[in-house]
């Protein structure tokens, strides 16, 4: 209990707890064997205090089960918005913060000794200047103040919000808050302007909702602010792998491009260029830590253009290791589908196929031609067809071998039922 | 700039709703602790805003003779937006789907309001490349016409009366009372939950695309909804979860579990092979999809029960069998 406080001062620690709770519900305190059992505890209890009832508890022959079971489709707010209201603080930081949007709340501008001398005489409360100074500068920073030179004195008022920014004063922005409040990445941010303004989604729902996503807000910034500024970063990549205790990761200089998401998978990636390489990578945004702004990529521009020609070579998010060398064949796909009983297959095929080409071979049968860069990415996706696969052609030997093996082992495992019609 | 802010805390929030109050007892404080804090709060916060003999609390209120609290400041604790949510706001006008909730007018105003500030983010930063190509078009008016009385409705507990094209292309009128609005990102559609009315009584649970409503109508009669929402989920869960034991081979147990992160289910590892059973909780009209992204993990997943979801599967894969190794 002593010492323990439910607030922390970093995210990055605490949220790859919170991820491990969230998506690997199995796994007890013995699987944490790099941290303390302290740190784990309370780690647990600050997810368990956060979390209320999304962390639930289960009694297993193992010991004691952590698992988030959350039907993310059914849920009105992300429950793991709540990391983001649990940062730490000090006393002067949050005393500081009601005082001087008090004394500043009347508009006018002030300087820093007009600042000082008021929390003294309206509030009774001497702070050090460096404190009071920091912290002006810290909320026109934030956007909270707006800082302004006269002289050779900076003075500070209160910024202002436009009555058409202010979700009271504008039901029809609040709703549009109300259903932005769920996305993918900075949800959070939307959510807490609702709460800010005692506002609530009660109506909005999200299907396919990795609500785990929220965690990588954190980092999200720093990337997108690289890329505005077509920049590099340092970042650290660790491995996502459950059996491998990668403590020390992979340091990375690299050329942020763009962030890739899979609806499917859940996985979203950093793809970038890796100067020391010459090469394109993604990495695993669940799976980086320690990301810092370097300086302006000069060759920034002919990069992009490059990556952008090959991202219409990439199914998903794999640039392959053979970028510029010898590619894979063509992958081509056929499908069985009756085109008069089974158009809902041909629709399928033409929203999912991406960039693949799509020609009907013969009658009821449809034929996918993919000249990606990697086509392993495809047979994922592809085995959700599984059924109608008359022939796979072209890709890699590997490839081809891997499926009819798992097709020999799917048939074994399900004991090789009759089949009819498919819907 | 940044997200992980303490302005933006659980601490901040409940300080500043009490200072809004004004006057308070002990009681108010707790409750607006329990009502707005973590679990563990009350543990920390009360000593904290409540006046402390040796000076540990915070100052902002003071106790008055009558023993209640005062807030030493002076005016309510609004702040305005801050920078992040001005940027974040930027850079959502730039989604269509907001123009689903704006008029042209309404848009252009928050476009003027916000015209110095920098998107958060730009669209093209992100990508996804398995989101359907069929998507609503979010800008057509009279899509958006239809989005405005369906959430018009929603939000008022109206009944309304609508014309829907079905996916075999027939036309039906319903009368039905909506309860929520879904949006898949992967499809990118939107869908609206509702419960049919018959005879004044409301009856079942459906869901209609909002892309196939013809046309939509408020009613002026609605029935007696209590209870509408929490029944409509019932309607649509499945009688039983799906059971299935996931291998950790080529890093199916990690794919898996991320995979599925967006189902209800109970996971449990076998410490002895290594492998994962896993409950999975559903709805039913989302069988066919969740089957087939069962199937797309090979031979990684097996698919135990309940009997007749795995005979679907079962007779699948015979049929790729045969396909595959024709005799």
């Amino acid at each position: 209990m002593a010492g323990f406080s439910e607030l922390v001062k970093t995210f990055e620690k605490t949220k790859s707890y919170i991820r491990d709770f969230f998506i690997c519900g199995f796994r007890t305190r013995g699987d944490f064997q790099q941290k303390s059992s302290r740190t784990y505890d309370d780690e647990r209890r600050r997810a368990e205090s956060w979390l209320g009832g999304a962390l639930r508890f289960d009694d297993s022959v193992r010991g004691r089960q952590i698992f988030l079971s959350v039907d993310s489709s059914r849920i009105y707010e992300n429950p793991l918005y709540q990391m983001y209201a649990a940062k730490s603080f000090t006393s002067n930081d949050i005393r500081l913060h009601f005082l001087l949007l008090d004394l500043l709340a009347d508009g006018a501008a002030r300087s820093l000794n007009a600042v000082m001398e008021l929390l003294v005489t309206e509030y009774g409360v001497e702070f050090d200047p460096q404190t009071v100074r920091g912290k002006l500068r810290e909320y026109a920073d934030e956007g909270l103040l707006i800082a302004e030179k006269r002289s050779n004195a900076m003075f500070y008022r209160l910024a202002e919000t436009e009555p058409v920014l202010r979700l009271h004063e504008n039901p029809a922005l609040a709703e549009a808050v109300r259903f932005f409040a769920a996305d993918d990445a900075f949800g959070v941010i939307g959510a807490e302007m609702l709460r800010e303004a005692g506002l609530q989604n009660d109506i909005f729902l999200r299907k396919h909702n990795y609500i785990v996503h929220t965690l990588e807000d954190s980092i999200l910034p720093e990337l997108l602010s690289a890329m505005e500024q077509k920049s590099t970063v340092t970042l650290r990549a660790y491995s996502a792998r459950f059996d491998t205790d990668d403590r020390e990761g992979k340091r990375f200089e690299a050329v942020p491009m763009q962030i890739i998401g899979s609806l499917q998978t859940g996985r979203r990636y950093l793809a970038a260029f890796i100067p020391a390489e010459d090469s394109f990578h993604s990495f695993r945004l669940d799976y980086l830590g320690e990301i810092r702004q370097g300086a302006v990529f000069p060759d920034y521009d002919r990069i992009t253009e490059k990556y952008q020609a090959l991202s219409r070579r990439v199914f998903g998010v794999s640039f392959g290791s053979l970028q510029g060398g010898n590619d894979a064949e063509p992958l081509r796909l056929t499908i069985r589908a009756n085109p008069e009983t089974e158009q809902f297959i041909l629709r399928r095929l033409e929203r999912e196929k991406r960039c693949g080409v799509l020609t009907q071979e013969c009658a009821g049968h449809y034929t996918l031609v993919f000249d990606v860069i990697d086509p392993n990415e495809i047979m994922h996706w592809a085995k959700t067809l599984i059924g109608r696969i008359v022939s796979v052609e072209g890709g890699t030997a590997m490839l081809r071998e891997r499926f009819a093996d798992d097709i020999r082992r799917m048939q074994a495992m399900y004991g090789g039922a009759k089949h009819d019609d498919l819907s | 700039m940044t997200i992980f802010h303490e302005i933006y805390g659980a601490y901040y929030r409940i300080t500043a709703r009490l200072l809004r109050r004004g006057r308070m007892t002990r009681q108010d404080i707790t409750d607006a602790i329990a009502q707005d804090g973590f679990r563990d709060s009350m543990l920390f916060l009360p000593q904290k805003l409540i006046p402390q003999p040796d000076g540990s609390d915070w100052g902002l209120l003071h106790e008055t003779a009558d023993g209640t609290f005062e807030p030493v400041t002076k005016h309510l604790p609004e702040h305005p937006l801050t920078l992040l949510q001005r940027r974040w706001l930027r850079a959502k006008l730039a989604d269509p789907k907001i123009r689903l909730f704006l008029t042209d007018e309404q848009y252009d105003a928050l476009e003027a309001a916000l015209a110095e500030t920098p998107p958060l983010f730009r669209p093209d930063q992100f990508r996804c490349p398995d989101q359907f190509a069929d998507g609503d078009c979010m800008t057509d008016p009279k899509y958006r016409a239809v989005f405005r009385i369906a959430l018009h409705a929603l939000r008022n507990g109206t009944a309304i009366l609508l014309a829907y094209r079905t996916a075999h292309g027939a036309v039906q009128r319903h009368c039905c009372l909506p309860v929520a609005m879904e949006y898949s990102q992967k499809n990118d559609k939107f869908r609206l939950y509702c419960r049919r009315i018959r005879r004044g009584k409301l009856t079942g649970s459906t869901v209609f695309n909002l892309g196939r409503i013809i046309s939509i109508r408020m009613l002026r009669e609605t029935p007696e909804n209590a209870q509408t929402r929490a029944r409509f989920f019932e309607s649509l869960r499945c009688a039983e979860p799906v059971t299935v034991r996931v291998t950790d081979e080529r890093s199916g147990l990690a794919r898996f579990l991320m995979e599925f992160a967006a189902y209800e289910k109970h996971t449990e590892r076998d410490t002895e092979t290594g492998s994962c059973t896993v409950q999975i909780w559903y709805n039913r009209s989302d069988e066919t999809e969740l089957l087939i992204q069962l199937l797309s993990f090979g031979p990684v997943l097996e698919i135990l029960s309940p009997p007749d979801f795995r005979q679907k599967a079962a007779e699948r894969v015979a049929a790729q069998y045969a396909l595959l190794f024709p005799e």
